[in-house]
């Protein structure tokens, strides 16, 4: 028996209802693909991305977000839009989509659309409805802007390979770090159905790079790549769990990017876990920490954690915490250390150590140069040596630094759960003095 | 006694400045450049005005470009772009140290000295004004069909935004203006995009906006709010994103429905029918 209210509804209302449908999901940027406009269409594409706006929460707004229908036949716990809810629902029609893209687009509102949807009917019914849409969007409204489609797991090979000449980006979320998870909270999902569409964009896109180094303006697939997103928090896995899948999706998937969302609970199930301190966006941005320091640093996995360490210590940042545990390794002095030694350093990122190291070859440095080439000093200082001297008397011990690097009056990212159990003692402190 | 050259705050002033001091035969320690309008003049100075000369300025680029390279001619012109009283003298003293050396390309590393310095940052302060830009442009649909959009830029940044939308919208007729220094980018449809200089924003004659305009921008408004996730609300990150000084110029944050007699639920019913007159 089937219950469905048909009810005429104006773009507007699908919008808000799509929009929010789609707002979980994190992936939006707009970068990894430089395209020039061919003179005849609308739009382009640069390498570094751009947003556009951001919105209350502070993440950026550079895509169009939206699903294409959020009448989803599958029941997975987390999301808002599983078949048990009772949420409104909607799906556009592919000249939908394409007026709201171009409108936006020709306003500069957006760089482009980012197209995910709920399975309606089946995996490929669904794939052939985005490829439809992405089609008309590209051919018939001469669309060259950014777009970012989700590959639907399951869906026929065929259909996402068309799919995959037509968008730039091509995703597929894991949802949740590990496979046992992923039983409990989404019983219709399964891994391996998952990786099937990923792998195969990926095999596709290494034939593809041997075709354009053949024929310069043979049609391209998938050029700004692949991502994939996490759940964190909706169940019980460890940092180094959620850690250890992101660096194989980087490895041997060759993953642009991989993005962790902190779990938002929007529906009551005893499967899912209370947060009562709101969804965990420390923890959250400790992870991005971390995944920079895998894609940019040099850093491995086994390094940051381990076994009997599975979880980031949230009072620091993930390369604090191991250069902390790394002491024989530091000081480093900044004159002469290679690029890659100084990148482990805290305070000096990828900028400040390309930096360092084009202007060592030129001139001495010195600390008030360092701290103007972008340097934190706050916390490089415990670790480096310039010109074969220390900043100020530093000692080299894990107990002082630890003590200093807290002691700041740095800010706690946003979120940071408790305060220290310490605080400033008070001439007023004591509780039988009253005013 | 030191020379001052006082010279406009514009690319093509600055170089001239640049040409006359050197001209001027007085030594490099005996001449500075300044760019800014403060009259706040110092003792034991002598002030000479600079006349903007493309042909003087054009030298000096060239000579820049041959001898230092495309990287120092890109740093030196975005620099110019940004407001700094003291850019106009690092521009020159960049300029004489570079033709100096044996190599003018090493110029861009010599980050140990200050002036060099001030004028990289100054190329990424501009660089990263012009990015925002680039983003945080609204146009507005007017009744001819054309696109209008109004900043406010800190930074001159109007001729790094242009060839970006040129690129980017090449069929539609577009115009982006100024409102700080007077100046318009235009571009007409298929055609190249030029500056057009002392554009007051009152005496131009703007078309009223297209039927559609209120329409995507009431869209454009409800798509932003319903994005937002409550759970993670973050009001300052936001804030440090995108600070308030640009929100003015921005459609999401302007109060709903104010101008325009085209209600709401007329101007979807003109979106639609227009649809199907093109059908």
């Amino acid at each position: 028996m089937e219950y469905r209210i048909v009810q005429e509804m104006d773009l507007m209302q699908k919008l808000e209802i799509l929009a929010d449908a789609a707002k979980y999901d994190v992936a939006c940027t707009s970068s990894g693909v430089d395209r020039k406009n061919t003179g005849g269409g609308t739009g382009n594409c640069i390498a570094a991305g751009i947003c556009h706006s951001f919105s209350s929460d502070g993440r950026c707004i550079s895509l169009l977000k939206i699903l294409f229908t959020n009448e989803c036949i599958f029941d997975c716990k987390y999301c808002i839009n599983r078949r048990s809810n009772d949420v409104p629902r909607a799906s556009f029609t592919p000249q939908e989509v394409c007026d709201l893209t171009m409108g936006f687009y020709r306003r500069n509102y957006i760089e482009g659309l980012f197209l995910s949807s709920g399975i309606i009917k089946s995996p490929d019914a669904t794939m052939e409805l985005l490829c439809q849409t992405l089609y008309k969007l590209r051919r018939e409204y001469g669309f060259q802007g950014y777009i970012h489609v989700k590959a639907i797991p399951g869906a026929d090979p065929a259909i996402v390979e068309r799919t995959g000449y037509l968008a730039d980006r091509m995703s597929v979320n894991l949802e949740l770090p590990t496979e046992e998870a992923l039983q409990i909270l989404a019983p219709q999902k399964q891994r391996s159905k998952m990786l099937a569409p990923i792998r195969q964009v990926q095999q596709r896109r290494t034939e593809n790079r041997q075709e354009l180094a053949l024929y310069r303006h043979a049609p391209r697939f998938v050029p700004a790549g692949q991502s994939t997103q996490m759940i964190i928090g909706a169940s019980g896995e460890s940092d180094l769990q959620i850690l250890k899948t992101a660096e194989h999706m980087y490895r041997s998937y060759e993953m642009k990017r991989v993005f962790y969302s902190a779990f938002v609970r929007v529906n009551d199930d005893s499967l899912l876990p209370a947060l009562p301190g709101g969804p965990p966006l420390l923890r959250e941005h400790r992870l991005y920490q971390a995944d920079w320091l895998l894609r940019f640093y040099g850093f491995h996995t086994e390094e940051l954690l381990s076994e009997e360490r599975p979880d980031f210590n949230v009072f620091l940042d993930p390369k604090c915490d191991w250069a902390l545990r790394h002491l024989e390794l530091f000081p480093v002095e900044v004159m002469r250390a290679d690029y890659q030694t100084l990148l482990k350093v805290p305070g000096i990122g990828v900028r400040s150590a390309q930096r360092i190291v084009k202007a060592r070859r030129l001139g001495t440095l010195d600390y008030q140069l360092l701290k103007k080439m972008g340097v934190v000093l706050k916390r490089a200082v415990f670790f480096i040596t310039c010109g074969g001297r220390q900043m100020y008397p530093v000692r080299l011990e894990e107990d002082y630094i630890l003590r200093n690097l807290l002691d700041g009056k740095e800010r706690l990212p946003y979120g940071a759960g408790k305060e220290p159990a310490y605080r400033q003692l008070s001439l007023f402190d004591d509780p039988r003095f009253s005013v | 006694m030191i020379r001052v050259f006082r010279c406009e705050d514009t690319l093509t002033g600055i170089l001239t400045g640049v040409y006359d001091a050197w001209d001027s035969r007085l030594g490099h320690a005996n001449v500075r450049l300044t760019s800014s309008a403060v009259e706040n003049l110092e003792l034991f100075c002598e002030y000479t005005d600079v006349e903007p000369d493309a042909e003087k300025a054009g030298k000096v680029f060239r000579t820049v470009e041959r001898r230092m390279g495309m990287e120092a001619a890109d740093m030196i012109a975005y620099a110019a772009a940004c407001p700094h009283e003291k850019k106009a003298d690092a521009i020159y003293r960049m300029i004489v140290m570079g033709l100096h050396l044996p190599d003018g390309r090493e110029i861009c590393h010599m980050l140990t000295c200050p002036e060099v310095r001030l004028i990289f940052e100054l190329r990424r302060k501009a660089w990263h004004i012009a990015h925002r830009y680039m983003g945080f442009v609204r146009f507005r649909e007017l009744e001819n069909g054309g696109l209008f959009a109004v900043i406010e830029p800190e930074a001159d940044v109007l001729a790094m935004i242009a060839p970006h939308f040129a690129d980017r919208l090449p069929l539609e007729h577009w115009a982006i203006l100024d409102r700080i220094r007077d100046r318009a980018a235009v571009h007409p449809a298929g055609k190249n995009w030029f500056l057009l200089d002392e554009v007051d924003e009152k005496s131009l004659s703007m078309p009223a906006d297209s039927c559609e305009e209120p329409y995507f921008q009431r869209l454009w408004r409800g798509f932003h709010r319903a994005v937002g996730i409550e759970e993670r609300e973050n009001r300052r990150l936001q804030q440090a994103f995108l600070p308030l000084k640009f929100r003015h110029i921005m459609t999401e944050f302007q109060d709903q429905e104010s101008q325009d007699g085209c209600g709401d639920v007329s101007a979807g019913e003109c979106f639609r029918m227009a649809k199907i007159c093109e059908k």
